[in-house]
């Protein structure tokens, strides 16, 4: 461990406090296999370092796209999945409601840049219990995987309320984002975030092995059910929800 | 012995960065900050060879830290730590005094290169930063500077 002054340290010692401490349970059962999902090495790095240090915890697998995720999960049925939300390809919603249809018992943590209130009940939705902003992550992220382990959710204070708040919002009739829009399907969502990466209409079409035809069919709905009218705007909805990064 | 101040408001991105210098012994670990203004104040007090600090924080952003902290030490090599790599951010990075300009994604890979690089008194810019841009940036940075709004 490396010496930092200690005056202006803003945030609590690298010296992980649960591995002083208290006798873990689990240190004499079978470790808790964790599956990170991150497109930047340096934090899965970060994230690979923080969950070793934990005793009873290792990292099972490492992914770098939500289809990697996906893919990795089937394979080694991990006990519990700490993936980044915005991730190329398939991002981390996406791959949450799969990995959830495919293995319900893996508890699910999200990672985002940012709070974003619309986020948390999508997350939800998706089968995650779990919601953790980068920024927070150090403090967060050993609660946060202890409750999955448990079998209990983690979410904060704010994150709760919002979840709380989702009926009354619909009662007074507040303009919810996702409110009177048509909500998209799974090859939809799929879609819009291989389009506001850049993507053309052929290249989705080969990237999902589908059609030319039924890709532009696809952004074509999409476009309408959004009420967008230009790939820039396509892009905005995209960074403003989260499905790429800004 | 050239000693570092990691600069980054997320705590995995400090991690990542320690853990990799755990394997170089020869660097070592001066400070850590979450924001501008704290690394300002701890580069003021421990005068690191080195800060690696990321653009986008809470409060004043690395471009402003950078600027400041340059003024105060020339002699300071900054890594700027960036998501993305657009002209103007590439220009207003090394306008401000950086050293090295280094894409996130990169970082595991490329830390240890552009150490070795800002700490030879060279510049450093991720190998993924389009070549336009850097002829752009190069040559503007050439120029003799005159008033310019911000």
């Amino acid at each position: 461990m490396l010496a930092a002054p200690s005056s202006l340290q803003t945030e609590k010692s690298f010296t992980d406090k649960s591995s002083s401490g208290k006798v873990d349970a689990r240190m004499s059962t079978k470790p808790l296999r964790i599956l990170i999902a991150d497109d930047h090495d340096i934090i899965r790095r970060g994230l690979r370092q923080l969950i070793h240090s934990h005793p009873g915890w290792e990292v099972c697998a490492e992914a770098k796209t939500g289809r990697e995720a996906v893919s990795l999960a089937e394979q080694h049925s991990p006990d519990i999945i700490v993936m980044d939300i915005s991730m190329p390809e398939l991002n981390g919603l996406e791959a949450a409601q799969r990995i959830h249809k495919m293995l319900p018992k893996t508890g699910i943590a999200i990672l985002s840049l940012h709070f974003s209130d619309q986020l948390v009940r999508d997350i939800v939705a998706a089968g995650a219990r779990a919601y953790i902003t980068k920024s927070d992550a150090d403090r967060d992220l050993v609660s946060a995987v202890e409750a999955l382990a448990n079998r209990r959710t983690f979410f904060t204070p704010r994150a709760a309320e919002i979840l709380l708040s989702g009926f009354s919002d619909a009662r007074t009739g507040a303009a919810v984002e996702s409110g009177p829009r048509e909500r998209l399907t799974p090859r939809e969502r799929e879609i819009v975030q291989l389009l506001a990466e850049g993507n053309s209409s052929k290249e989705v079409a080969v990237a999902l092995g589908i059609s030319v035809k039924t890709a532009e069919t696809h952004r074509a709905n999409i476009m309408r059910k959004l009420e967008l009218h230009s790939v820039s705007e396509l892009v905005r909805y995209a960074v403003k929800n989260q499905i790429i990064e800004a | 012995m050239p000693r570092i101040l990691i600069v980054d408001d997320h705590p995995f991105i400090r991690r990542g960065i320690q853990s990799i210098l755990k394997a170089f012994p020869e660097w070592e670990l001066c400070g850590e900050a979450e924001n501008g203004a704290d690394a300002i104040k701890l580069a003021k007090d421990t005068h690191p060879e080195v800060v690696i600090m990321d653009i986008s924080m809470p409060g004043i952003g690395g471009i402003d830290a950078t600027r400041a902290i340059h003024q105060m030490d020339p002699s300071a090599k900054i890594i700027l730590l960036t998501l993305h790599d657009s002209p103007d951010l590439v220009r207003n990075a090394f306008r401000a005094g950086a050293s090295g300009f280094l894409l996130k994604v990169d970082a595991e890979r490329e830390l240890m290169k552009a150490l070795a690089i800002v700490v030879a008194d060279g510049s450093y810019i991720s190998p993924r930063v389009p070549t336009d841009v850097v002829n752009a940036v190069t040559h503007e940075l050439k120029r003799p500077r005159r008033a310019r709004t911000a």
